[in-house]
């Protein structure tokens, strides 16, 4: 009875002045500053065993593209025995709190990848650890690093593979595991932190959070970055990487302000529904990675140091050197004078878009209220129309805006231009571009077409290059 | 279960900004719709007969697209504004809402 109290105050008393649990292959984790009693981490915890999180490594290969073989270091002969090839790349994909590593964003992470490269696309799954109490999970996330970090050093240590063929990417607490990756393997090649997790890690000393030290190269996606309080944004808005792209902006993502049952009952089911209705933004950040593994030049990003000047046109048309590309192709070598990218994204699946400053010159006789759109045509194809302008329309004058259009159209051939006054037109105005010049915001290239006529409302107008 | 969607149809009314997308008018795409006056695009589409209709694009210069039908639910969006959709009608089509065709710029068919 007395040792029994004893157990029960010195355990109590751990719990309050902190303590340390020490597992066996991963080492240590004692729960004082900084991991907690912090202001940005008030409630301290340790993480829990690695027999518990049970961190589960699922191996794609283009010989298995759709079924996993499971693996795992500390029986190396699963990995001699697996897919598993030394001459290729290793990608790892970690999830965030609440996920695990069969759902099928992961999987359909690494279908996308086996259809452009061979490598070996690991998802790894932790759900053991994830479906805990976020301080918990937070926590739990350092044994997930230290799993990885283990499997990566295994490779190194069994068959001499270099942790520079090594690439890590997570998302939200996963990607700050992915940090915990790199700090304890050093040497490996890229990190990628899908709208790493703000709780708990905002603010924190690098060695806690992501954070460009971690990897060669460490580049991030922002999805979700609006505050925590009161627009329950869930990812940082701290720059965490060489790299930091925020697409429209960071904070609100098209295509996830849906009224309650369009967003539910959603085209891939209630189950992703349901999980855009939860965390619409927060999970853009994976969707938006996927495609650009399949849509290379689609997500070009533009430097500058914020969204309204990245709106108002700065950093527009890319530098000679081009501009880095968000999500799978960042690591192409194409370095950035701002470590802040912006750009626009679509607001469904493909959400590749391509970037065009378009101005206007207006022709005809009278002055009017309306509004004027202008379409691309080009060797490899036409966009929709988008609107320039709405609003008080001078002849004469020169209106300039930036659009993102949905499809890669190749060289410009043509344009077209219409107008609309949305009221039925008694005066047969006539209204007309007389010029317009486009410039293409991937390689600066401009374009100037000519118009000679002017045309009535609804009626679309060609023009050629001059 | 009715005084809930009641309920939630209020406060989705009286939280919609004007600007913004709407419940029932005025719809984003991607928003369920039953009827093309709902959306913004003024297409309310849907991939066959038994899938669930959303609002969409109107259908570009070139790609595939239906006449304008009394439905008001399309398997193709009508085309965008200054474009016509060169469809042969037949009887059987206009019915059952398959009469499809491309858009085509009827100015540029005159040069």
């Amino acid at each position: 009875m007395p040792q029994q109290q004893r157990l029960f105050i010195t355990t109590l008393l751990l719990s309050v002045i902190g303590g340390e649990v020490c597992f066996a292959r991963i080492g240590c984790f004692s729960d004082s500053s900084p991991w907690a009693g912090t202001i940005e981490r008030p409630i301290s915890q340790l993480p829990w065993s690695p027999e518990t999180i049970n961190t589960r490594f699922l191996l794609y290969t283009r010989e298995n593209p759709n079924n996993f073989q499971d693996i795992n270091a500390v029986n190396p002969s699963t990995i001699s025995a697996s897919n598993f090839k030394t001459s290729r790349k290793t990608r790892f994909i970690i999830h965030g709190f609440i996920d695990k590593g069969e759902e099928s964003w992961l999987t359909n992470m690494c279908k996308a990848m086996l259809q452009v490269e061979d490598v070996n696309c690991f998802c790894i799954d932790w759900s053991g650890g994830s479906r805990a109490l976020y301080t918990q999970a937070a926590n739990n996330i350092r044994v997930v690093g230290a799993e990885v970090a283990y499997f990566i050093n295994t490779l190194h240590n069994n068959f001499g593979y270099s942790p520079s063929n090594v690439h890590v990417i997570g998302h939200s607490l996963g990607a700050h595991a992915a940090g915990e990756v790199g700090k304890r393997k050093r040497g490996i090649a890229r990190i990628t932190g899908l709208d790493p997790a703000e709780p708990y890690f905002q603010g924190t000393p690098t060695d806690v959070r992501l954070d460009p030290s971690d990897a060669a190269f460490v580049d991030a996606i922002h999805t979700d970055a609006a505050p925590l309080i009161p627009n329950i944004g869930l990812g940082m808005s701290q720059t965490v990487g060489h790299l930091d792209f925020f697409p429209n902006g960071g904070e609100e993502m098209p295509g996830c302000r849906k009224n309650i049952i369009s967003q539910i009952v959603d085209i891939d089911g209630i189950w992703q529904g349901t999980r855009d209705f939860v965390a619409c933004n927060h999970l853009r950040s994976y969707k938006y990675y996927t495609d650009s593994i399949l849509n290379r030049d689609g997500f070009v990003g533009f430097p500058t140091s914020s969204y309204s000047n990245f709106k108002s046109g700065s950093g527009f048309p890319c530098p000679s050197g081009g501009c880095p590309i968000m999500g799978h192709y960042a690591d192409t070598g194409i370095t950035s004078s701002s470590q802040k990218l912006y750009l626009n994204t679509g607001d469904a699946t493909n959400f590749s878009r391509w970037r065009y400053k378009v101005s206007v010159e207006i022709s005809g006789l009278l002055n009017i209220q309306a509004y004027f759109t202008v379409a691309l045509y080009g060797t490899k194809g036409n966009t929709r129309q988008y609107e320039i302008y709405n609003g008080y329309i001078k002849t004469g004058s020169t209106y300039t805006a930036f659009i993102d259009v949905e499809t890669d159209v190749g060289d410009l051939t043509k344009v077209k231009f219409l107008w609309n006054n949305n009221i039925i037109d008694i005066l047969l105005t006539q209204l007309g571009a007389k010029t317009i010049t486009v410039q293409k915001g991937k390689d600066g290239k401009t374009g100037r077409f000519c118009g000679s006529d002017t045309t009535r409302e609804d009626i679309l107008q060609t023009l050629n290059p001059c | 279960m009715l005084p809930i969607i009641t309920l939630l149809l209020f406060f989705s009314l009286t939280l919609a900004e004007p600007s913004e997308s709407g419940l029932i008018f005025n719809l984003d795409n991607g928003e369920l719709c039953l009827q093309s006056a709902q959306c913004k695009s003024s297409c309310c589409h849907r991939e066959d007969g038994l899938s669930l209709a959303r609002c969409a694009s109107r259908a570009a210069e070139f790609q595939k697209c239906s006449p304008l039908h009394l439905y008001g639910v399309y398997y193709f969006c009508p085309c965008e504004s200054g474009l016509s959709c060169e469809v042969d009608r037949t009887i059987v089509g206009t019915i059952t809402n398959t009469d499809y065709g491309f858009c085509k710029d009827p100015n540029e068919r005159v040069k």
